[in-house]
């Protein structure tokens, strides 16, 4: 059910709401719904008060969503990260499930002047490729960088074996793909069986994994700067060469099979993130968070199928389900022949 | 696997059919607009090739089942009996189902028994279907 159709809109809500929580006289202007992925409803809006406007984001939970993920988990990463690297202000959290606006959200400050690329477009940075992907790695070290404790996100993450992060996560995405899973998958079955058989080191330190760091997660300006990192939802603690590997997914590489994330080369990408985070990228471990990426990838979009057609209402949840998994089936394809190839067994 | 065309066109037409929230108009609606005549680009896609790439899997997979079955049992040989039926795309799926689950089997036993060549044979006949289902997205270099 939508603000607008149970009774009160939800620009009036957003209103009552924050004059409460600022002991204000608060007015909402501009509410306009946004695409912002397919697991939180996203809206922007000007709040008005005797201070002056303010541009603000609310993400509220939806009534079905891609990943069951935890809006407190995805809140506590926005202040674990903001003023470290280019993340919206985190405002306020509301858990309660029939609170003021019916379902839980959060609300942030909004980064204005930016825009994140579509990842199935070809070039999307076009000359600013090289300086887009010179600070993607980079920031994606600094948080490899971050000391996990002393983080708000230590407040609910739970701190993992450094030598069971692979399996964790493996365990994690495989339910997922055997719950949900609505036609036989024997390409992400032989990939799963696969990296079992063949495991990564432990990991070299646990840090912040973002979850889900890519092209299309972030805004940027069109002139090489990244003015923010979004889509925080299953950020986690483990092996920081997952988030690695999932950024130079060929999944989000604009087609363009030279350059990860559309933007520099594989090699420059994990000097500029071993410069940044202190860390190095085994080369060996690097290659099993590779095929994990089209195994989590394919559980994420099996999940999506799944969830579609429960009601057809979310069509990115529809998108989700169709295209996206067939290109990890030709990724994992290609990658299981390759590292047969190099020796795995 | 994926949604089905039915349920990708059902989806569609809810979603233009939804008298929209206030607050959806603007770029929610626009992008919500686009990504129906993307999917619609896609079921195209499906409806024009999808027969005859799931015929071809099909007969890939009987012919890799039959001929494992000398040493890995003759529970494979079932899979000459998995007919495609009238060649709908559901009747089509059905058998295909059938036929993966059997070859997920033989796989693991392949694999358990270190045949390292028949397991390269069914690696290769992963990409070759691989390929043969990938879509392409309007406006989209082919995949690299």
């Amino acid at each position: 059910m939508t603000a607008a159709d149970s009774g009160e809109p939800l620009s009036r809500r957003l209103e009552q709401y924050l004059s409460s929580l600022w002991n204000d006289n608060v007015r909402v202007i501009n509410l306009a719904r946004i695409p912002g992925g397919a697991s939180r409803e996203t809206y922007r809006f000007d709040a008005e008060t005797r201070g002056g406007a303010r541009g603000l984001i609310l993400r509220r939970d939806p009534v079905g969503s891609l990943i069951d993920t935890d809006r407190r988990v995805e809140f506590l990463a926005y202040k674990s990260f903001h003023g470290v690297v280019p993340v919206p202000e985190p405002i306020v959290l509301e858990e309660r499930p029939d609170g003021p606006l019916q379902r839980p959200f959060f609300i942030m400050g909004r980064i204005d002047g930016g825009t994140p690329a579509s990842p199935f477009t070809p070039s999307p940075y076009v000359e600013h490729a090289d300086a887009i992907g010179e600070v993607l790695f980079a920031i994606l070290g600094r948080i490899a960088h971050a000391d996990i404790d002393a983080l708000p996100l230590a407040q609910c993450l739970k701190h993992p074996d450094p030598a069971e992060c692979w399996r964790n996560a493996l365990d994690e995405w495989e339910a997922i793909i055997l719950r949900d899973e609505r036609h036989p998958q024997p390409i992400v079955r032989a990939a799963m069986r696969r990296l079992r058989r063949n495991p990564p080191s432990p990991a070299s330190r646990i840090s912040v994994v973002h979850g889900d760091y890519r092209s299309g997660n972030f805004l940027h300006d069109g002139e090489g700067r990244i003015l923010g990192v979004l889509d925080w939802e299953m950020v986690h603690f483990g092996d920081p060469l997952e988030d690695l590997a999932w950024c130079c997914d060929p999944l989000w590489n604009h087609f363009d099979a030279g350059r990860v994330a559309g933007t520099i080369e594989e090699t420059a990408a994990i000097a500029i993130w071993e410069r940044e985070s202190g860390l190095r990228a085994d080369p060996a471990s690097l290659k099993w968070w590779k095929l994990f990426s089209a195994v989590k990838g394919q559980a994420i979009w099996t999940t999506a199928a799944k969830q579609f057609t429960v009601d057809h209402a979310n069509l990115a949840l529809a998108i989700s389900g169709l295209y996206p998994p067939r290109r990890h089936d030709r990724i994992m394809a290609d990658t299981l022949e390759r590292l047969v190839e190099e020796g795995w067994t | 696997m994926t949604p089905t065309v039915p349920e990708l066109l059902a989806g569609c037409a809810a979603a233009l059919s939804a008298v929209p929230a206030t607050e959806d108009a603007g770029l929610f609606t626009a992008t919500r607009l686009r990504t129906v005549a993307t999917i619609n680009v896609l079921v195209a896609q499906e409806c024009a090739t999808g027969t005859s790439v799931r015929i071809w899997e099909n007969a890939a997979l009987r012919s890799v089942l039959a001929g494992a079955a000398p040493r890995y049992g003759a529970a494979y040989t079932e899979a000459a009996s998995i007919g495609d039926g009238d060649l709908s795309l559901a009747t089509l799926d059905d058998a295909n189902a059938k036929l993966r689950r059997l070859l997920i089997r033989l796989h693991e036993a392949a694999e358990a028994a270190d045949d390292t060549k028949f397991d390269r044979t069914i690696l290769a006949l992963y990409r070759e279907m691989a390929t043969r289902r990938e879509l392409k997205l309007p406006g989209a270099r082919a995949a690299g």
